[in-house]
């Protein structure tokens, strides 16, 4: 039930147990399990938009065929790449962080902002273009050269889903940048205390992940 | 000490420390991956299109999952939240959509594939159009602007 | 330097009358800041008791005026919109601000580590970030009431919610805002349940009201957000036309029904599920007994909270979902009925041949016992789908879900404010009283509720403003009932009230229950044990040898 707040002492870190808990070991063990219960519960929220992707699609097979095909496939395939490539760097830094190699954590989340930002941007770029023609939700749409019905709903769906995929993409930024500030100042991550890394990089797993599913349900098929 | 023993092995797992030689192969296989998914994507294949895309979604998925998130070495509680709550993922879709697929036809959205009706007219000319503003009206030209006379 | 460091220091005693004697927590720390900012799941569990009785009064208030405003047809008090708004309003703050947070958040709260001979749950400050994220919540939903009222029902069901012009959104962003709140609470006691029991206690000798909370917390962290995402998506449908389930732009407001109903159906459970853990463990205390079939409680729990999100297409019989889909989910909802059957039984089975110790909770459960079996049956027949295209929407659906919702709920809630009224304020109030408040409300419940199957099966509507002359009696009636249910609140504030300022203390363990909360002192210190973590060998609900049949001697 003592606190171990060992920071600057000796070479091993070790995280500060909070008196509730038995030991280290068991914090660690909460904290995993109630990140994967977050996570669960963030695959259910995107689940509401999945199905409505579903029914929707079965409804309205022509439109969702017609939707797909004109987004833009490169910038698409471009951003599942940058963010496959971020969740690499975010996995990396689990690993150095197991090591204590802070700095390379650090550069890692650095990196993985970076792809962020990039993600986010390409996406901004989408959004205009769809903004500029009238491929818009609901009664926005204005589009001329797709005329088949359904296609607002498409739009609909594909707003929500990206829009709140981005959201939790900046969420996501918030949680890493956190994590890399430490690495970076306080540089205590190692073998035994690399739970907030850890942590963090789960959920932008589950960020790839989401994206993961909506790329091709959205652009390919 | 059921509880002790539980967090201990997690925490033995988890201290398996792997190089990371894994996590590029991990990225690799996904690149690849996604490569083929375009690809296959851009060819528009009619029956298995979706079926194709979904399955390769799900490898790639459970590559993330299990590597980078490490459930592969996590055990017990951890496995089951995860489990269960994809469980219910499809437990959500199926049902509905076996709804849509079941239902009264007359009951589904007007202009869907599986209705009769035509869309509901509710002023095109409009921003508040039925397909939004600038959506011509082109399938419903065979339905009577005014309602058929009695007799 | 955080909140929880806090824990670190136990027992910073400002009062030391004795060296050796550890201060409970209800004066452990008496600043305002120390109630506010505290991170002890006790404080915490009574501040959401506070406010989750303060937003009952609220919602009392509303059914009252409901019920008036039906003394008569025609106008009798309000016009018509503004009766919409109150009985939306009544089942919103019912639903959102009492009755799913009612059970868990404050007695699964307080007596959740206690009974698992924990500190504290597993995270305390996202324990007291529920708190707060319920109060904003709270604020968004009754602003919005309050600057326009929202008309659509508590069911928002589309696209009627999507093209009403009262404020939608400030009252679905309230309902997202405490959705986060339901889920806070549920991962923090699933962690709690896995990882901080005390050596001894193992999955099978939880005491039963924690596997029912564990079950409801597996609920909410699965149900919740998908409501979640649904009052965005309407309120960004109020507000931009996205026409995601406008029948008018292509949308099926079907779809609607069927995500709102898979939270809304499991999240009966969530309110229905702790009233029957803290009825397990009421039982076996006034009985004297051992739980009777414990691991099948147990199960039964688990089991309801899976089935649970089977059933949700019994509310869309008429909405026009597929006959395919009704079917399975008439025969699926069955299975409800099966599993709360098992716990039905095995109550009913401690109950036989123990030495009933009829005290206010034990009355609590007779009645819940009562509105259990009466409101289960009641929507097995509801779930018949040839039954419910007649009683779908009239008074009888109305009857039937505040019977097993609120009656089997509200009967919990008071039984475990009676019941662990010595162990959180370590007062006693007056068993008289306590009898006679509780005779009374269980009559004024059946006297509001019952002319309602009535009048539902006679035809009457639900949610209408006027209604014929023959069906004034039985409002009358209904109305009649409810003015006693309330007079029977008024008694339990009033006794509890005196009992909290001037009752007498009430000692260790009044009930002399075998339950592992009562091990600690009532009220329990700031950190539930002094000295080391006890230990539990016992199981839980031991009151008898299994192998004796009967109880020795009467108490």
């Amino acid at each position: 039930m003592q606190s171990s707040a060992h920071t600057a002492d000796g070479a091993e870190n070790l995280p500060r147990l909070a008196g509730h808990f038995a030991s280290l070991e068991v914090q660690n063990h909460a904290a995993r399990l109630g990140m994967w219960l977050f996570l669960a519960t963030e695959i259910l929220l995107f689940a509401g938009l999945f199905v409505c992707y579903g029914c929707y699609r079965f409804l309205y097979p022509e439109a969702w065929a017609a939707g797909s095909r004109s987004l833009d496939l490169t910038m698409g395939t471009v951003n599942t790449i940058v963010l496959i490539t971020s969740s690499l760097t975010a996995a990396l830094a689990v690993h150095y962080a197991k090591e204590g190699e802070n700095k390379k954590v650090g550069v890692m989340f650095a990196l993985t902002l970076l792809m962020a930002v990039g993600f986010l941007v390409i996406k901004y770029f989408e959004y205009a273009h769809k903004f500029h023609i009238g491929t818009l939700p609901g009664r926005y749409y204005h589009y001329e050269g797709i005329q088949v019905t359904g296609i607002p709903l498409y739009f609909t769906v594909y707003f929500c889903s990206t829009a709140l995929h981005a959201f939790h993409v900046v969420i996501g930024m918030a949680v890493l940048s956190v994590a890399m500030v430490r690495a970076f100042r306080k540089k205590d991550f190692g073998p035994k205390n690399y739970t907030m890394v850890e942590l963090g990089s789960m959920y932008w797993h589950l960020v790839d992940l989401v994206w993961i599913f909506l790329f091709p349900m959205l652009y390919l098929v | 000490m059921a509880i002790a023993n539980e967090s201990h092995q997690e925490e033995k797992n988890m201290d398996a420390h792997h190089g990371a030689g894994r996590y590029w192969l991990i990225w690799g296989v996904l690149l690849v991956l996604t490569v083929v998914t375009v690809v296959t994507g851009r060819m528009h294949l009619p029956s298995f299109g979706l079926l194709l895309a979904l399955v390769i979604a799900t490898v790639k998925g459970t590559l993330v999952t299990l590597y980078f998130m490490h459930l592969a070495e996590h055990r017990g509680a951890n496995r089951l939240v995860f489990g269960v709550s994809i469980l219910f993922v499809v437990l959500m879709l199926v049902i509905p959509m076996a709804d849509l697929g079941t239902r009264f036809r007359g009951a589904n959205p007007p202009g869907s594939q599986y209705s009769d009706l035509q869309p509901a007219d509710i002023g095109t000319g409009t921003q508040r159009g039925r397909f939004g503003g600038g959506v011509r009206q082109t399938e419903t030209k065979d339905t009577p602007e005014t309602p058929a006379p009695h007799h | 330097m955080t909140p929880s460091s806090s824990i670190d220091t136990a027992g910073a005693a400002p009062h030391d009358e004795h060296h050796d004697h550890h201060p409970s927590y209800l004066v452990d720390g008496t600043t305002i800041k120390s109630w506010l900012l505290t991170v002890d799941h006790k404080r915490i569990g009574l501040m959401f008791l506070f406010f989750i009785l303060l937003f009952f009064l609220v919602g009392g208030i509303f059914a009252l005026l409901i019920r008036v405003e039906l003394l008569t047809p025609g106008a009798t008090i309000m016009d018509a919109m503004t009766y919409n708004r109150t009985f939306t309003l009544h089942g919103l703050v019912m639903i959102f601000l009492f009755m799913i947070p009612a059970i868990p958040a404050v007695f699964g709260n307080f007596m959740l580590p206690l009974m698992l001979g924990a500190k504290d749950v597993a995270f305390p400050r996202l324990n007291l970030a529920s708190l707060y994220i319920y109060l904003t919540g709270a604020v968004f939903m009754l602003w919005g009431m309050l600057n326009g009222g929202l008309d659509t029902g508590w069911t928002f069901y589309t696209p009627y919610s999507t093209h009403t012009t009262t404020t939608v959104a400030p009252v679905m962003f309230g309902a997202f805002i405490i959705g986060f709140s339901s889920i806070a609470t549920g991962i923090n006691f699933i962690v709690t349940c896995h990882t901080m029991r005390a050596p001894g206690i193992t999955w099978f000798k939880m005491p039963l009201f924690v596997w029912a909370i564990y079950a409801t917390s597996c609920i909410q962290v699965l149900a919740t957000p998908v409501i979640g995402l649904l009052t965005v998506l309407v309120a960004v449908e109020n507000l931009f036309s996205f026409g995601m389930f406008d029948p008018a732009r292509g949308g099926d407001p079907v779809l609607f029904q069927h995500l709102f109903w898979f939270y809304s159906h499991p999240a009966v459970y969530i309110m229905v599920l702790p009233a029957f853990g803290v009825m397990s463990e009421v039982v076996s205390t006034y009985s004297r007994k051992n739980i009777f079939g414990y691991r099948a409680v147990a199960y039964s729990s688990l089991g309801i909270a899976f089935v649970g999100f089977f059933a949700w297409g019994h509310h869309m019989f008429v909405s026009g979902q597929s006959t395919f889909d009704a079917g399975v989910f008439g025969v699926l909802t069955m299975l409800v009925g099966v599993f709360t059957a098992i716990k039905v039984f095995n109550w009913v089975g401690t109950v036989y041949k123990g030495a009933v110790d009829f005290k206010t909770p034990f009355a609590y459960f007779c009645g819940f016992l009562f509105f259990t079996v009466f409101g289960g049956m009641t929507g097995i027949a509801l779930g018949t789908v040839s039954l419910d295209v007649a009683w779908h929407d009239t008074y009888f659906v109305v009857a039937h879900f505040h019977f097993i919702m609120v009656g089997a709920t509200i009967m919990a809630f008071l039984a475990a404010l009676h019941y662990w009224f010595p162990k959180m304020f370590g007062k006693t109030y007056h068993e008289g009283w306590g009898l006679v408040s509780a005779a009374l409300i269980i009559l004024g419940f059946n006297a509001t509720f019952i002319p309602q199957f009535l009048l539902g099966n006679n035809g009457m509507p639900r949610r209408y403003y006027d209604y014929p002359e023959r069906f004034q009696a039985l409002n009358v009636a209904s109305t009649a009932g409810a003015s006693l249910l309330a007079f029977g609140f008024i008694i339990i504030a009033m006794y509890l009230t005196y009992a909290l300022l001037y009752g007498k203390a009430a000692g260790k363990n009044p009930w002399r229950s075998k339950g592992y909360e009562w091990m600690s002192e009532a009220p329990p210190p700031t950190h539930n044990f002094v000295g080391p973590q006890p230990t539990f060998p016992e199981e839980p609900h031991f009151y008898v040898d299994p192998k004796k049949a009967e109880v020795p001697d009467a108490v």
